[in-house]
């Protein structure tokens, strides 16, 4: 949808010349540093918080551990010392050896607990993206063209109605209309495409509603740009007008929207995940959550917001080779 | 000092909507708040149930005139338990959105006010903190807190700090360029009064428009915090939990799912149309 926007340029002859190294190498420095900024802050709200989450859960009766288990574990996580203490020691860990420490549940690594439900949500998280993305099209545009007694009205006020409605209540709503009801699918043993398909239904409507705000509303904006007058006035038909002045500048700021969703696409996934019992990282960090797996949650919660820089830092990247604009911006 | 105080603020009004039909929705929004609000408010005057004491042998009663929303697998009357859980969605929205509203104004204010290093230092937080997903940075929380209904308001308000810092932040920038500002120090202000008596003031409107969407996204949140489990046990009223105890019989008895669904959701959706018509004036 994106890469409309740049008509009839010579691509890596500008790159070379406009875009700047300085400032690509800057920005990639900070997402290094936010994802490492974003660590410390987990670690800070999990250990400064009051209530001490680790050790309360290792003495649980439930995981029945020995004193002397326990007593490991808590020299492992070094509880026994100072706060910052332990965060230097758990970054040092991360940073030099790669480690994300050991679950409190199994004493399995974090690693091994997390990966298993990465593709899953993922194919989840890609699957309602792509949906999301769809849908918000076909209503913003739909808003943008139709009259408003024809649905263009109601259609404006759709991203509104969705992102009123909770995710949970949403697959709830779709578990009762097409398995109960309908029967096009069976929520006990449905696998396959239907085992994406509603839940990625799910996760999309509210994610879709973000989207198609903005793309709405740079619609509207772009119309009333001189550039579209004197476009309508030369009599370019509405397709036209559409896909060649539109299209390429609504875009630019839906695309920033849309990399900032990413953060509600992998929120969503949890909820998501626990009404249709799907496996994946949301079912890891919700189990994390009620067993008060401190260490599994801070690397799974870190994980998601490490896909998230990196997405918008993508975005950020080629932004100003989509925005002749900002090329000029950036090449300083 | 004396004379700072003959400058005139120059503050954004909230007039009042005129009666259109334009405004037709902001009416039905405004009247959908109010109903909740009641509801919160004296939950006796509007149902004579016990949210909590059932009966054994009235239970799955579909929806009547004695049960308007039914009746759930203890006997207890829905409706009662959803007008009784409004003051629990209302109140932890309310803490909820004052935690983002005070941590996040006192954040983007000293940032876009002050500039340069400390807006660095500040935006890098903003920055850090927008990259955590809201809803899993709230399960953080929450964990750490302990699970219970105002632990959940509180990591739900905390999740929202860093949208109310930068939206504070951008209007204070936008605000300290404005020529009453300037004014202000020309007669003598300092900065404290500035930010306090003109910078904050007028940023108000929009912060408004955005406290009411948030109230919505907490509303929201809250209950899913409270679905999964992490708000108060049963038998508390409480929207969230109402839905995730009736997802079990969701397939016979629908409208333990549905009921407190749609008036959540109609909650919501007026408040998303008064944060549109704040934000838009009218």
């Amino acid at each position: 949808m994106a890469t409309v926007a740049i008509p009839r340029r010579p691509r890596s002859a500008r790159l070379a010349g406009s875009y700047n190294a300085r400032y690509v190498i800057a920005r990639i420095g900070q997402a290094v540093l936010a994802v490492v900024l974003v660590y410390v802050l987990i670690f800070i709200i999990v250990t400064v918080l009051p209530g001490n989450p680790v050790s309360a859960r290792l003495r649980s009766p439930e995981l029945n551990y020995t004193e002397k288990q326990i007593n490991d574990l808590l020299a492992y996580y070094r509880l026994d010392r100072p706060v910052w203490a332990q965060l230097g020691y758990a970054l040092e860990r991360l940073i030099l050896h790669g480690d994300w420490g050991l679950s409190l549940d199994a004493g399995r690594p974090v690693t091994s607990v997390i990966r298993g439900g990465i593709p899953s949500t993922l194919e989840l998280a890609g699957a309602s993206f792509v949906i999301a993305a769809l849908l918000a099209f076909v209503i913003s545009i739909g808003a943008f063209y139709l009259p408003a007694k024809l649905g263009g009205g109601v259609l404006r006020t759709f991203p509104s109605l969705f992102l009123s409605m909770p995710n949970f209540l949403i697959g709830l709503v779709i578990i009762d209309v097409f398995s109960f009801n309908l029967g096009w699918f069976k929520i006990t043993t449905y696998d396959g495409l239907s085992a994406l398909i509603y839940p990625a239904v799910t996760l999309a409507i509210p994610v879709s509603a973000p989207i198609a705000q903005i793309f709405i509303s740079a619609l509207d904006a772009a119309r009333t740009e001189q550039y579209s007058t004197v476009a309508i006035s030369k009599g370019i038909g509405r397709f036209t007008l559409l896909v060649r002045h539109l299209l390429p500048n609504a875009a630019l700021p839906t695309l920033t929207i849309t990399a900032i969703i990413v953060g509600d696409l992998l929120g969503g996934s949890m909820i998501t995940e626990a009404v249709f019992g799907r496996p994946g990282l949301g079912t890891v960090i919700e189990t994390a959550a009620t067993d008060q797996d401190v260490p599994v949650l801070q690397a799974a919660v870190t994980l998601t917001a490490v896909l998230f820089l990196v997405i918008n830092l993508i975005v950020d990247l080629i932004y100003p080779l989509l925005d002749p604009r900002l090329r000029r911006a950036t090449a300083r | 000092m004396v004379a700072l105080s003959t400058v005139p603020r120059a503050r954004a009004r909230l007039s009042l909507p005129a009666l259109t039909l334009r405004n037709a929705y902001t009416l039905v929004a405004a009247l959908i708040i109010l109903v909740v609000l009641a509801w919160a408010i004296v939950p006796g005057l509007f149902t004579s149930h016990s949210p909590y004491a059932g009966i054994t042998r009235e239970q799955f009663q579909a929806p009547s005139g004695a049960h308007l929303f039914g009746t759930d697998q203890f006997g207890r009357d829905v409706f009662a338990r959803v007008v009784y859980g409004t003051r629990s969605a209302v109140l932890t929205a309310l803490v909820a959105v004052g935690i983002g509203l005070f941590a996040g104004s006192l954040i983007g204010l000293v940032a876009g006010f002050f500039g340069r290093a400390v807006d660095a230092v500040l935006g890098r937080l903003i920055d850090v903190l927008l990259a955590i997903p809201a809803f899993l940075l709230a399960v953080i929380v929450v964990v750490s807190l302990g699970f219970a209904t105002v632990n959940a308001a509180i990591a739900v308000g905390a999740s929202s700090v860093a949208v109310f810092a930068r939206l504070i932040r951008s209007e204070a920038l936008r605000v300290k360029g404005l020529p009453f500002v300037e004014s202000a120090y020309l007669v003598g202000g300092n900065k404290l009064q500035v930010l306090f008596g003109h910078v904050l003031p007028n940023t108000y409107r929009s912060v408004l428009a955005l406290g009411v969407l948030q109230f919505g996204i907490a509303i929201i949140n809250i209950s899913a915090l409270a679905f999964l489990g992490y708000g108060s046990p049963p038998p508390a009223a409480d929207w969230g939990l109402q839905v995730a105890n009736g997802k079990d019989f969701l397939y016979r008895y629908p409208w333990l799912v549905y009921a407190p669904g749609i008036v959540m959701v109609l909650t919501v959706l007026a408040l998303n149309q008064l944060n549109k018509s704040i934000s838009k004036g009218r």
